[in-house]
């Protein structure tokens, strides 16, 4: 098959880019692996504060159903259940669909998204044990509950708004815990350091975050972090958060069986005995990452920037990388919301147009304006200093980025 | 709320049968495998081909392959990526889990 444009990810960006696109004129194809359209807004549902109030619902699954609708409408062709596993020059994009093989297109916009890092503890591959992506997309998306007891290892945005959307659902959340404390995790997660994280979560909390934990625990914040010491945990929601103890491992002989918990110190120190706690469930909670392994294949240039959640293709303000031909768009540039990531696929659509001699519904720094206003306006805030990222690519990209 | 099943709620989906290690299931038609099966309280889908450890769901996006499985002959499908649809015949790749020698708890 033979298009102008091909996109790899169906998510949020990819296809606000086949959107933009095919309807000024561009023929547009979009790979993706899930059998369904819509990437990680499938399992998004949450209020959002910021939003006016007939927007204040963010319903994933809603938004992802309308853009497929749309896009199908207009011509866009939607591969799912399809790996695209290689790309090579220009472009080819090979597929593991049983009939077509290949796509060739002039134009190839990388919108991968991201994935989760692990948390290896011992006995974190037993059944029951899950990462907390998963667990989102089975709570919210498939609705089955992914154990009858659930702990959650890990406390941070993602894994606070998901153990509100399973308490909604009717799921007993026995409490969260801090991630290990090991020279292997890089010991970010003491409970000081993990309270000073969620001072974010507290203004920009999603849902009903905001009105129980945020509400006091705003006004709290500053004696929290100083007296973490005196503090064993707060309840949002009923769920008992553990500041100050973290997991140890996991145990059961076929599956989940139970959790073992150790109190830690404010600086991570280990205090007193380890308790045993039985669940059948345990989500693991230990960030995104952007999905580079398609880019790699480009032999696009690739910078490594903590701020934006690791490694990423090296690209400019308005989504173009150090490849002719190859844009980026969405979490393959750095771990941020849905509303970024659309904002992000129209601007890479209207860069794309531009490059092809075509114009777009709006121009390229009026779409540059749109994702600003995205970031300051998305409800969920993954990494906390996502600016100072930004700052950082583009001076990389001023120094290397010249095409 | 859970005693008998792992769904959060009930739709009007259409159902279908589909068997497990030769174990006659209800899911929904078009709902990925792994959903339908841990909606059964099925959290084991595979062995360890070298430990011989459980597994079963992880990632839920495809990209750990810790919940493949045999599906309709086909070998190392993803379940959690992969639709289920009515009399389809999904096996464990271990068969000593096939034969039921080893139990799921549900």
């Amino acid at each position: 098959m033979k298009v102008d444009v091909a996109i790899i990810g169906a998510g949020p960006s990819g296809l606000t880019a086949a959107i933009e696109m095919i309807e000024n004129g561009l023929t547009v194809a979009v790979i993706d692996e899930y059998y369904r359209p819509g990437g990680r807004l499938l399992g998004q549902h949450y209020e959002d504060p910021k939003a006016a109030p007939d927007q204040r619902v963010w319903n994933g699954k809603n938004i992802a159903d309308q853009l497929e609708k749309k896009a199908r409408g207009l011509g866009v062709h939607i591969f799912t259940n399809v790996t695209a596993w290689s790309v090579s020059e220009k472009w080819k994009i090979h597929l593991s669909h049983p009939k077509i093989n290949m796509i060739v297109s002039k134009v190839l916009l990388l919108a991968t998204g991201s994935a989760e890092k692990a948390l290896p503890i011992p006995g974190w591959t037993l059944p029951g044990g899950i990462s907390i992506g998963a667990a989102q997309t089975f709570t919210n998306l498939h609705r089955v509950a992914v154990g009858e007891k659930v702990l959650i290892a890990g406390i941070d945005p993602l894994s606070l708004s998901v153990m509100i959307e399973m308490k909604n659902a009717g799921i007993d959340v026995a409490g969260m815990v801090l991630p290990p404390i090991s020279p292997a995790s890089g010991n970010h997660h003491t409970p000081v350091q993990t309270v000073a994280r969620l001072k974010d979560v507290a203004g920009l909390a999603p849902n009903s975050f905001i009105r129980t934990f945020g509400k006091y625990a705003l006004a709290w914040f500053p004696r929290l972090i100083a007296h973490a010491l005196r503090f064993n945990f707060l309840k949002v929601n009923g769920v008992p958060i553990h500041l100050r103890k973290s997991i140890v491992r996991i145990e059961g002989s076929e599956q989940v069986e139970a959790v073992i918990l150790q109190s830690v110190s404010a600086d991570g120190k280990p205090v007193g005995q380890a308790e045993r706690m039985e669940v059948d469930a345990v989500c693991l909670s230990a960030g995104l990452y952007p999905l580079v392994d398609l880019a790699e294949t480009t032999g696009c240039t690739l910078v490594d920037i903590p701020e934006l959640g690791g490694v990423i293709p090296l690209h400019g303000p308005d989504m173009t990388t150090t490849i002719n031909g190859l844009f980026v768009a969405g979490n393959i540039t750095g771990i941020e919301g849905a509303k970024v990531a659309i904002a992000q696929g129209q601007l890479a659509a209207v860069s794309i147009l531009k490059s092809l001699g075509k114009n777009g519904s709006i121009t390229v720094q009026e779409a540059k304006m749109e994702m600003e206003k995205a970031r300051i306006q998305s409800p969920l805030r993954f990494l906390p200093n996502i600016d100072e990222g930004r700052t950082k690519l583009n001076k990389l990209w001023e120094k290397e980025g010249v095409i | 709320m859970l005693s008998n099943s792992y769904r959060l709620d009930q739709t009007e989906q259409k159902t279908i049968e589909f068997y497990f290690n030769h174990e006659k299931l209800i899911g929904y038609d078009g709902e990925p495998i792994a959903a339908s099966l841990l909606a059964n309280g099925i959290k084991t889908i595979r062995t360890c081909e070298i430990t011989g450890e459980n597994r079963g769901i992880f990632c839920g996006i495809g990209h750990c392959y810790e919940c493949r499985a045999e599906v309709d002959g086909v070998p190392n499908v993803r379940t959690c990526l992969t639709p289920n649809r009515e009399g389809i015949e999904v096996f464990s790749s271990n068969p000593s889990l096939n034969k039921g020698e080893l139990e799921n708890e549900s």
